[in-house]
């Protein structure tokens, strides 16, 4: 697989965000499979700030350290960037008479990088064209350095200014100064590999939309939030559909408020969402514990960021994983799943809908800044496969039928009792927070406390016997790999991990570099993270010669549970968390130097499963 | 009445307040013809929260301090069911207090009643928000050294659309504010000054009784708002019960959202899967 990257950087506010958005749609459009990914401080003005898309003829969903093309906004990122180049790599700036310290001019003869600086205010001044289209005046340049046609761009940016004649006209001429600056610099070149048709027709999407779209398609009628990096792009894109979708929006006026308006409304019978980030959700954490005494189907989505306190606002973390399988107090049932990727970010909105509501518990989906924001070049959503489950009484007869102790009756199959709607013709009930009996009147014996906490816990095993095993991915075609207790397929190399760092290990799995090494690698991702299925690890840990955590936090959270629920202590780790997700071509070497450190086939192996492998 | 008559036994100390509340708006109720199927009734935490199961109707009993934000969640999914909050003031003016600020700011259409009795009952007599400075409460045998917040002069300046005060010993005037704020366009506060038999020994039925007075009966202007905050804030001599002001121009919440202009259905009824082909296209 063949990897292009650039890298634009500058200062907060200076339209890095803009050309790289022009990009990445024009790339996508002419056939290529584009990844984004944001970097930038906690401001809204100032600061070094960059947008990188990594592009590919094959799929692609992962950022590399190092990058083909840079492109220098300010005089910043000649300082701070120009070690981001491979061999061979371009530098575009506009800084006049910029000199190279010392060591940057070795290191730009030792990897033989080359060097431009555009005169672009000189060009902008001579078309009369505000500092603004020195964006579009870049944008083309680089268009030219990839040998892309001009007529895509011009169609792209056609569009956008369709309605502003006068700006059109000028953009177009940016455009063509642009590729004429090229003209003049013709030895600067990146050649693409060939671009694919199928890459043409899809979208450009952040995980935040997906899971906006995701909520939308699920029937989510009121969204209630405030705002919180990273989860804020997910209440400012469902707020900028509402005209379209006539949801209710509600920006609250804290994260309790904003957890209690949705309980609220779940309460009532639609389906409503909030999200948060780490701070945010530890104040909704009492909430969550309400809604499991009243058995109210509720759903947060918990966006990850490094903590502890205000931490890393604009960064990315996996460490909040342990936070939301053991938050709030008392005993209850719950599930905790994490989006992954722009595709589950909008398949799984429906999941966690239905099971809240068909098991009466709160779901907690995870994300994460990296897959919040970052650019994933997605399939269309196939919208005719979405059921809506409700496991709401509504039939008239069967309503009827009700007395006030079937809602929380304490024997009910599988903990779960019916459940019916205020305004139903019906008996009524009190959705109590004490611990009550069958009708939600406050019961404080030991036998209906006992029955009642038995009750619910009970929907913790129902639940846990009705999720899927964790999915198993081979090696190249990351296809899923079929298993059964009776066929555990041979691996060598176990990967384990969870959410976001999916779409990297795919691409460390899809790599010719790896290809070439003879072990059978497998990467085992965990969606469903409490109740954990741990089946599956079980037998494939047993099997394979080492097994390898990967997660963005430090303890290892993922580790910590699979050893509490199955005493497997995985050994061998690739932990990160220093804001930053995992880069494709730094992850790549960690796993090749994990392979390189595996002992030959005939070596002794230990099949016990709880054990540490050998350093 | 039976219909929302519960067989389980009332918990609350003989002269409390709370059975005056109780009763006024079950009254109430029947007499709007709401049937027990056709509101949420939702309550805070305290002594004032044990109601919860001593009614029929849907009901709620959730967080101490949170019950604003619930109720107001629950109408906005279903605004065709009334929904009516009660909370107490150790809550609503201490922990809830930024929940009641920002539910009279949104204009959510719900009543809250606020069963006011002066201190903490529940967790057994300490000071409340409301609490007179220097009184000795059970967390504070010297007296509470914080000053006392004035709840009405608060309220007013949040710019209420309903403010109603009541007393748990006037049942009958009780109900008929209940009825009004129930029927009320947007958010309704209604005040309802009760006895604390067991902790409250500064505001007693007794004196409670001696110094209310109706404002029915000396032709009180409920549209004139300065004369309204003035009424409610100067308790000192006289307390003033009834409707104190009412405004029914101001458009509430959800009649002020865009997107639910002209909508005849509810959140609720409204669950279902959404295309969203045309909101893809902006991605391709």
């Amino acid at each position: 697989m063949s990897r292009i990257s650039l890298k634009i950087v500058g200062s907060s506010g200076q339209g890095i965000d803009s050309i790289g958005e022009i990009m990445a749609k024009a790339l996508k459009r002419s056939g290529y499979c584009v990844f984004g990914y944001r970097e930038y401080p906690s401001l809204i003005k100032g600061g070094h700030a960059s947008y990188q898309l990594d592009t590919s003829d094959e799929k692609i969903g992962s950022t590399e350290v190092n990058v083909n093309i840079v492109i220098a906004l300010n005089h910043h990122g000649l300082e701070h960037n120009l070690t981001d180049l491979k061999p061979g790599g371009i530098l575009i700036h506009s800084t006049p008479d910029w000199k190279f310290p010392k060591e940057h001019q070795k290191l730009i003869d030792r990897l033989s990088l080359q060097v431009i600086e555009l005169p672009i205010e000189t060009v902008l001044r001579k078309l009369g064209a505000k500092p603004i289209l020195g964006n579009v005046l870049l944008s083309a340049f680089i268009w030219s350095v990839l040998g892309q046609d001009i007529a895509g761009l011009k169609k792209m940016v056609g569009e956008k200014f369709a309605k502003k004649k006068d700006l059109l006209e000028l953009n177009m001429r940016c455009i063509e100064e642009g590729f004429a600056m090229h003209k003049e610099n013709a030895s600067f070149t990146v050649p693409m590999p060939k671009p694919q048709k199928k890459w043409q027709k899809q979208l450009l999407i952040t995980g935040s939309k997906a899971m906006g779209l995701g909520a939308v398609h699920a029937g989510m009628r009121l969204f209630a939030g405030y705002p919180m990096t990273p989860s804020s792009p997910l209440l400012n894109y469902v707020a900028s559909t509402q005209n379209d979708t006539g949801i209710v929006l509600k920006q609250a006026e804290d994260e309790i408020t904003a957890a209690q308006l949705v309980s609220g409304a779940m309460f009532m019978g639609t389906r409503a969402l909030t999200a948060t980030s780490g701070g945010g959700f530890d104040l909704m954490s009492e909430t969550l514990s309400m809604n499991a005494m009243i058995e109210n189907p509720t759903v947060f989505v918990l966006a990850q960021r490094p903590g502890p306190a205000t931490g890393l606002p604009t960064w990315t973390a996996q460490a909040d994983l342990l936070m939301a399988v053991h938050t709030a107090h008392g005993e209850f049932a719950r599930l905790v799943l994490s989006v992954s990727d722009s595709n589950d970010a909008f398949t799984l909105m429906n999941d966690a809908f239905n099971v809240a509501e068909e098991f009466q518990i709160s779901v907690i989906v995870l994300t994460d800044k990296q897959i919040a924001e970052a650019l994933y070049t997605q399939e269309p959503y196939e919208l005719k496969k979405t059921k809506i489950k409700r496991g709401l009484v509504t039939d008239p007869e069967k309503l009827k039928k009700l007395r006030s102790s079937d809602r929380y009756a304490a024997n009910a199959k599988n903990g779960i009792s019916p459940r019916w709607l205020p305004g139903a013709d019906a008996a009524t009930y009190v959705a109590q927070g004490d611990e009550h009996s069958a009708d939600g009147s406050v019961d404080e014996t030991a036998s209906n406390a006992k029955a009642q906490l038995e009750k619910r816990m009970k929907k913790m095993e129902t639940l846990k016997a009705a999720l899927p095993e964790p999915e198993l991915y081979e090696a190249v075609s990351c296809e899923q790999l079929a298993m059964s207790n009776d066929a555990v397929p041979e691996i060598d190399i176990l990967l384990v991990g969870w959410g976001s760092t999916k779409s990297v290990i795919f691409d460390v799995l899809r790599s010719s570099k790896l290809k070439a090494q003879s072990s059978k690698l497998a990467y085992l991702h965990f969606t469903h993270l409490w109740p954990l299925k741990t089946e599956k690890f079980i037998q494939l840990s047993k099997k394979a010669k080492k097994v390898i955590l990967i997660e963005g936090n430090y303890q290892g959270q993922l580790g910590i549970l699979l050893k509490q629920e199955t005493g497997i202590d995985i050994q061998e780790k690739i932990l990160k968390y220093d804001g930053r997700p995992f880069f494709y071509d730094e992850l790549l070497k960690a796993i090749q130097e994990k392979i390189e450190a595996l002992p030959t086939r005939s070596g002794s192996e230990d099949p016990s499963g709880s054990r540490t492998t050998n350093h | 009445m039976k219909d929302y008559h519960s067989e389980n036994r009332s918990t609350w100390c003989d002269g409390c307040g709370d059975y005056g509340i109780w009763a006024a708006i079950k009254q109430a109720l029947v007499e709007l013809k709401i049937p027990p199927t056709q509101t949420l009734l939702c309550y805070d935490v305290g002594c004032h929260g044990n109601m919860s199961d001593k009614l029929l109707g849907y009901r709620f009993h959730g967080l101490h301090g949170r019950v604003l934000p619930f109720a107001a969640g629950a109408k906005l999914a279903n605004p065709k069911l009334p929904v009516i909050a009660f909370g107490g003031d150790g809550a609503s003016f201490s922990e809830g207090i930024g929940h009641l600020v920002h539910a009279v700011r949104s204009h959510y259409p719900i009543v809250f009643v606020l069963h006011n009795n002066g201190n903490y009952g529940l967790t057994t007599g300490q000071a409340s928000s409301l609490t007179p400075q220097n009184q000795q409460m059970n967390t504070a045998p010297n007296g509470i050294p914080e000053a006392t917040l004035n709840s009405m002069d608060f309220l007013f300046s949040l710019e209420p659309t309903f403010v109603a005060r009541g007393f748990s010993g006037d049942i009958k005037q009780l109900k008929e504010i209940l009825k009004a704020a129930i029927s009320h366009r947007g958010f309704a506060f209604v005040d309802v000054l009760q006895a604390c038999p067991t902790y409250n020994h500064f505001a007693t039925h007794t004196m409670l009784m001696q110094k209310c007075f109706k404002v029915e009966d000396e032709n009180h202007n409920a549209s004139d708002f300065a004369k309204a905050r003035k009424l409610a804030v100067d308790t000192s001599k006289r307390i003033a019960t009834g409707i104190l002001y009412r405004n029914e121009n101001v458009p509430n919440f959800i009649e002020r959202l865009v997107p639910r202009q002209g909508k005849t259905t509810t959140p609720v009824e409204e669950v279902e899967t959404f295309d969203i082909t045309k909101l893809m296209e902006e991605f391709v």
